[in-house]
């Protein structure tokens, strides 16, 4: 391997700074001794009685196993055939983004989702809340059921009785307020119009909890049309984001994550690079993939845009009368640099800000119209739908509300009492509305205060479109027959208006009025709605939105205004969002990003502010508004230490401590030591939104002025990442290396016109172990993780687990270091605070050649296939788990436990084609086995060879960023045999030689040389 | 001492369980191994004259066999593509012709005892007509070939490489009821698979895998 000496990176702090209690806990595979009794029933008894039990069980073979039943239909539908999977398209309701999905149905029932590869807005990829929102259909705590007054009650009786009150409050010319999450739906959105129409006082009030209002009033401002641009980052050269975090929760992730890496492929012909620099106050994924990442507080964004825009205006020879501002907080030559770079990709940038400051967002429409982006990367005449929340309309509501002057309330898609700051206010105001009706799939704290609930069907299960952004509209359809007496939003909607009305004849007659006409490709209605179906999207011709030409009033100045000690930043994870989908326990399981922290909220606080506080992680603090010190509004969190944050800010996770989280009180195998998931009020983590403000017309997500004192309590964070580090034992380091090159990256210009890459760690043939006696002539299964790509979103980590039937553990499991993911992704930093470096690493098995798991295996259960497969044989394995003690890559996982799926009805997800592991044995990723057999027999079937591209592992189908992939590296034209040859690639721990089956591509950071790592070529 | 007592204790329980199960000695098997099975079935349907004396494709009812995981069990909607005009043996539907020609009257429809299950299921009258008093019922059979859960079985490979069903699954044209003929043991597959490698299958060479992965996962 190389002389030189990689950049290093570390996992945690304390790997860092090598502190020996951290190594010597992190050293074994098993974080807790394994205890044998040294009297009592010993070893030899053992033997003795397992000896009697085995000739016992042969002869007890004699009798017969159970009666299994075979029952086939009585008339077979023509398309099914039992065993045999279909996918239908459909479209994807995990937030308002509207991806385009793939429904994998066997037998009649959902078990997969999956990106839809032609879908020309997301191109292929889901992420983590797409895949895991199967786990809704099959969710125990639904709503099967609609509910009047807190009791089941049948559709007709709801119907009667809502009418009623309608029919007394249009007499009456009562208020009535329909108050949903952005619709995407322009079907549903219709028929919400028609019902509001039908009162004489009405008004849809939409408002998103993850909000992003800000940006449409600016466009209000500057553009005279209140509309969402369609950003469009595969065309910028150059990205500036301000604290949106695009990549991860910000609109649309998985159609900007494609996006941005389509700009972004350094092995293109010829290279493409954007330039991408974040500015942020904590530490997102977004943040973590920048080539220039700088740390700002909150109050200071403006401040910075102001700089920016004026020197941008110089540039532009726009005049401004901007006088006396206050001095930029960071090097005014860097500012100067990024002004150049953006001037220089004039209408080839792109500048997103994602702060719920109106002013702010008029500055960064403002720079966008300098630089002539409008029109290029922002696309206004096509604007999206994805957002269309008006916070201003929400507060107006609110105050109606608290007046009392609504007399019917219906909510759909959001939980206003739990996601909205004055949560308690809402409820009580709630009370007071003599009828509020809620459209939901399951109780949440809105719901327990209706007196109706409509229970919707989840999307598996009804018929639905969706425009996410103007001129491609999506339909989904049903996949399952509803599992309870539930009814869509717009099925509802008809009822009352007295024309009772399918779903899908709702859709189909304003697709045919509205959506048929704007396109020329099909002559027939029927041919048109046959093939949008059959694609799950129709493209069409939308008409182009009115704007108006940018008006330069609208445009202010902004000083930074008086820092605070701390600051407190609401952000959104990306699982679980808004909290929406609290209830679903693989994302609740799913470590962060990030912080890798799973089934809690925290306070992030920077290293610095840490240790101004002395606290440490897992301590307890509290975090009140300085202003309201002991008014009782406080929450109290364990604390994260966040390398990367800046040292004035607190960051916190909304979606946390609602009432859906309740239900995993006992998560998790139940034995005597077991712990429960959930804190002492019973839900996981804790609610954040009461700090959100509703100021100026806006949900702001940073509060000034918090104090944060240390309570002395204790709350240990389930964190995967400080488990199992790879890090070099201090008595086994190496002279001179001190730090295994497990990440590896280099700098665009060091990529172009260095010499090439080399391949540095590769196996050293010299000190070959293994007689060559095994030649590999047929397939050889590979993969190649291109790390650039990848920007840690996870989508991965639970699509494997549901292709694969990875169980849930809970959160005290999981602080045993009792992960059963098969995938995880390894999160690195280097560098300092101020220019921290981050990687993610995807690490799954790496099937190695010589796989040092399978020389320890006892009992041959783990044994190298024909085809380069490290396979793991569930029936043979007796758990000795000397293989996962042997695998230096930290990939096997025990099962611990019978992971009882206790919730039957969450059964129905499980794939039919992965055995569901029992207790005692070892189990690891596959490289999905069960769909490289599929292939190979559907090829075999046609008499062709598996043709490249035809197997996609679970992961790779679902990463929207594309970079996995997975192939025949014996095959010389497959795209993974190319990237394997391709100069970024490498083997991590190479040096020793295990051949591994997935090779990785070197990060490439878009910077100049002397900024990156020297050069281990 | 204590392990002594411990052990006379197991040798004893040993024996007993000897006595106990070993009697019909010639059906002692491992755990697992279902070699011939052959329960009752809800319909006495006869392999014998389908597949034996009728020579019905085994394919025609068992399609799936070729496009999917599971050979599967035909619908009642495929018996019903012979049984909508066959409703009971041929000799008893002659005889009752001849007998009615000679009685001069015209003859009385005929469903056999076993066939009326199928009607029955489907909710037919005798008339073959629905029968708006009883509701279909779909045919409970039970499962003869049964692998565990850790294995995976698939069709089809097998029947594109030109397996013949009988291979595994016994002279099913002779069988009155299905019988399990072979053990179903993972010996018995792989032996299958390496002999099929060493001389090919229909005198075509085949590649049949041997790794644990293509039937565990």
């Amino acid at each position: 391997m190389s002389e030189s000496n990689p950049k290093p990176y570390w996992k945690c702090p304390e790997e860092r700074d090598a502190q020996e209690n951290f190594l010597e806990a992190a050293r074994d595979e098993f974080s807790e001794p394994v205890v044998v009794p040294t009297n009592g029933f010993g070893r030899r008894n053992f033997l003795k009685s397992a000896g009697f039990a085995v000739a016992a069980a042969t002869l007890a073979g004699c009798s017969r196993a159970p009666v299994e039943k075979a029952i086939p239909f009585l008339v077979q539908p023509e398309e099914i055939i039992p065993g045999k999977a279909y996918f239908y398209a459909s479209t994807c309701d995990g937030c308002s983004a509207a991806c385009g999905m793939l429904v994998k149905n066997r037998d009649s029932r959902p078990i997969k989702l999956e990106g839809n590869p032609e879908h020309p807005v997301t191109r292929g990829g889901l992420c983590a809340v797409g895949q895991a929102s199967l786990l809704g259909l099959y969710d125990s705590s639904r709503y099967l059921q609609p509910q009047a007054q807190g009791k089941p009650t049948t559709w007709d009786e709801l119907d009667r009785a809502i009418t009623a009150q309608l029919l007394a409050i249009r007499a009456n010319k009562g208020a009535v307020r329909f108050l949903t999450g952005s619709i995407v739906s322009p079907t549903t959105r219709a028929q919400v119009r028609a019902f509001l129409k039908t009162f004489p006082v009405a008004r849809h009030v939409v408002y998103d909890p993850l909000s992003s209002s800000a940006i449409l009033d600016a466009h209000e401002g500057t553009h005279g049309s209140r509309l969402l641009p369609h950003y469009r980052f595969e065309r910028a050269e150059v990205i500036v984001s301000f604290d949106a975090d695009f990549l991860g929760t910000w609109i649309s992730p998985v159609e900007f994550t494609a996006a941005y890496r389509a700009g972004r492929n350094p092995d293109a012909q010829p290279p493409r690079m954007s330039y991408h620099a974040q500015f942020e106050s904590r530490m997102s994924i977004t943040g973590s993939k920048a080539d220039r990442r700088i740390r700002i507080a909150p109050n200071e964004i403006g401040l910075v845009m102001t700089q920016l825009a004026q020197r941008l205006a110089a540039k532009a020879g726009t005049k401004l009368n901007w006088n006396g501002l206050t001095a930029s907080p960071m090097p005014e030559k860097e500012l100067d640099d990024l002004a150049a770079r953006l001037w220089a990709a004039r209408g080839k940038s792109l500048v997103v800000c994602g702060e719920q400051e109106v002013a702010v967002q008029v500055l960064c429409n403002f720079i966008n119209h300098l630089l002539g982006n409008y029109g290029a990367t922002l696309d206004i005449e096509k604007p999206s739908f994805q957002r269309q929340g008006s916070d201003r309309e929400l507060a107006a509501l609110v105050e109606e509300l608290r007046a009392g002057k609504v007399a019917a309330l219906f909510t759909s898609g959001v939980n206003p009492v739990f996601d909205l700051p004055a949560g308690e206010e809402f409820a009580a105001a709630l009370k007071r509305v003599p009828l509020v009706a809620s459209f939901t799939e399951r109780p949440d704290e809105t719901s327990a205060l209706a007196g109706y609930v409509c229970a919707a069907p989840h999307r598996l299960e009804s018929w639905d479109d969706a425009e996410a952004v103007v001129g491609v509209v999506s339909l989904a359809q049903p996949a399952i027959r509803p599992l309870g007496n539930v009814r869509p939003l717009m099925e509802t909607l008809a009822a009352w208006m007295g024309a009772p009305k399918s779903a899908y004849d709702l859709l189909r007659e304003r697709w045919q009025k509205d959506v048929f006409p704007q396109q020329k490709s099909e002559k027939s209605f029927q041919a048109f709605w046959d093939r949008s179906v059959h694609d799950g999207f129709a493209v069409v011709e939308a008409e182009k939105s009115r704007v108006q030409s940018f008006q330069m009033a609208a445009v202010q100045p902004l000083a930074g205004t008086k820092p605070s000690a701390f600051s407190l930043v609401l952000y959104p994870k990306v699982g679980l969002l808004d909290g929406r989908h609290a209830y679903n326990p693989w994302l609740q399981e799913l470590p962060d990003p990030v912080t890798k922290v799973t089934w809690d909220n925290y306070a992030c606080l920077s290293p610095a502010a840490a240790k101004r506080l002395s606290v440490i992680e897992g301590d307890v603090v509290r975090l009140e508004l300085a202003s309201a010190a002991g008014s009782g509004n406080s929450i109290e969190l364990p604390v994260y230490v966040q390398p990367g944050q800046h040292d004035s800010v607190v960051a916190v996770a909304l979606g946390y401590g609602s009432k859906l989280s309740e239900r995993f009180k006992h998560i998790g195998p139940s034995w005597f030591l077991a712990k429960l998931t959930t804190g002492d009020d019973g839900r996981v983590g804790k609610n954040a939104a009461p700090f959100v403000e509703l100021r100026d017309g806006a949900l702001h997500y940073s509060r000034a002025d918090i104090r944060v004192t240390h309570t002395g309590g204790r709350r240990p964070l389930a964190c995967t990442q400080s488990q199992n580090t790879i890090a070099v034992p201090k008595n086994l380091e190496l002279p001179g290396v001190n730090r295994r090159p497990i990440v590896q990256e280099t700098t665009l210009p060091v990529l172009l016109h260095g010499e090439a890459g080399g391949h540095e760690g590769q196996s050293n043939a010299a000190h070959e172990m293994w007689p060559a006696d095994h030649p590999s002539t047929g397939h050889h299964w590979a993969m190649v993780v291109d790390m650039n790509a990848c920007t840690g979103c996870s989508a991965c980590v639970v699509a494997c687990q549901a292709e694969n039937n990875v169980p849930v553990v809970g959160r005290d499991e999981m602080l045993r270091h009792r992960s059963m993911h098969w995938m995880r992704i390894d999160r690195y930093y280097s560098g300092e605070d101020d220019a921290i470096d981050v990687a993610h690493q995807p690490f799954m098995c790496q099937q190695c050649g010589h796989a040092p798991c399978e020389t320890v295996c006892p009992v041959l259960a783990t044994v190298h296939s024909e085809e380069g497969l490290n396979q793991q044989i569930y029936n043979r394995c007796v758990g000795t788990r000397y293989c996962a003690n042997n695998c230096p890559y930290k990939t096997r996982r025990f099962n611990w436990f019978d992971y009882l799926h206790d919730d039957t009805l969450q059964n129905m997800a499980l794939n039919p084609d992965v055995a569901v592991r029992t207790r005692g044995v070892m189990e690891k990723c596959t490289f999905c086995v069960q769909r490289i057999q599929a292939a190979k027999i559907e090829a075999k079937q046609r008499g062709e060879k598996v043709a490249d591209g035809a197997i996609q592992t679970a992961c790779q189908q679902t990463c929207p960023a594309q970079a996995i992939v997975f192939g025949d590296r014996n095959d010389p034209k497959s795209r993974v045999s190319q990237l394997l040859k391709s100069g970024r690639n490498y083997a991590v721990l190479g040096e020793f030689n295990f051949q591994p089956s997935v090779g990785y591509l070197k990060i490439v950071r878009n910077r100049a040389e002397s900024e990156g790592e020297k050069h281990n070529g | 001492m204590g392990t002594r007592i411990f052990t006379v204790i197991l040798m004893v329980a040993l024996v007993f369980t000897v006595a106990l199960l070993a009697g019909p000695l010639g059906s002692i098997h491992l755990p697992g191994n279902q070699q011939g099975y052959e329960p009752p079935q809800p319909i006495n349907f006869s392999h014998r004259l389908h597949a034996g004396e009728m020579q019905i494709a085994c394919l025609y009812c068992h399609s799936g066999a070729q496009s999917s995981r599971h050979a599967g069990i035909p619908a009642a909607s495929v018996c019903m593509n012979c049984h909508r005009v066959v409703t009971a043996p041929i000799g008893v539907i002659r005889a009752e012709d001849a007998q009615a020609e000679k009685e001069k009257r015209p003859p009385q429809p005929i469903v056999s005892p076993e066939i009326k299950k199928l009607y029955d299921a489907l909710a037919l009258n005798n008339k073959l007509q629905p029968d708006p008093t009883h509701q279909p019922q779909p045919i409970q059979w039970t499962k003869v070939h049964s692998l565990p859960d850790f294995v995976y079985f698939d069709h089809r490979p097998h029947v594109t490489a030109g397996v013949d069903c009988q291979t595994c699954h016994g002279a099913v044209e002779n069988m009155e009821r299905v019988k399990q003929a072979g053990d179903l043991s993972m010996g018995w597959c792989v032996n299958c698979h390496r002999d099929a490698n060493r001389t090919g299958i229909a005198g075509k060479a085949v590649k049949a895998p041997v790794d644990c992965s293509a039937c565990h996962y």
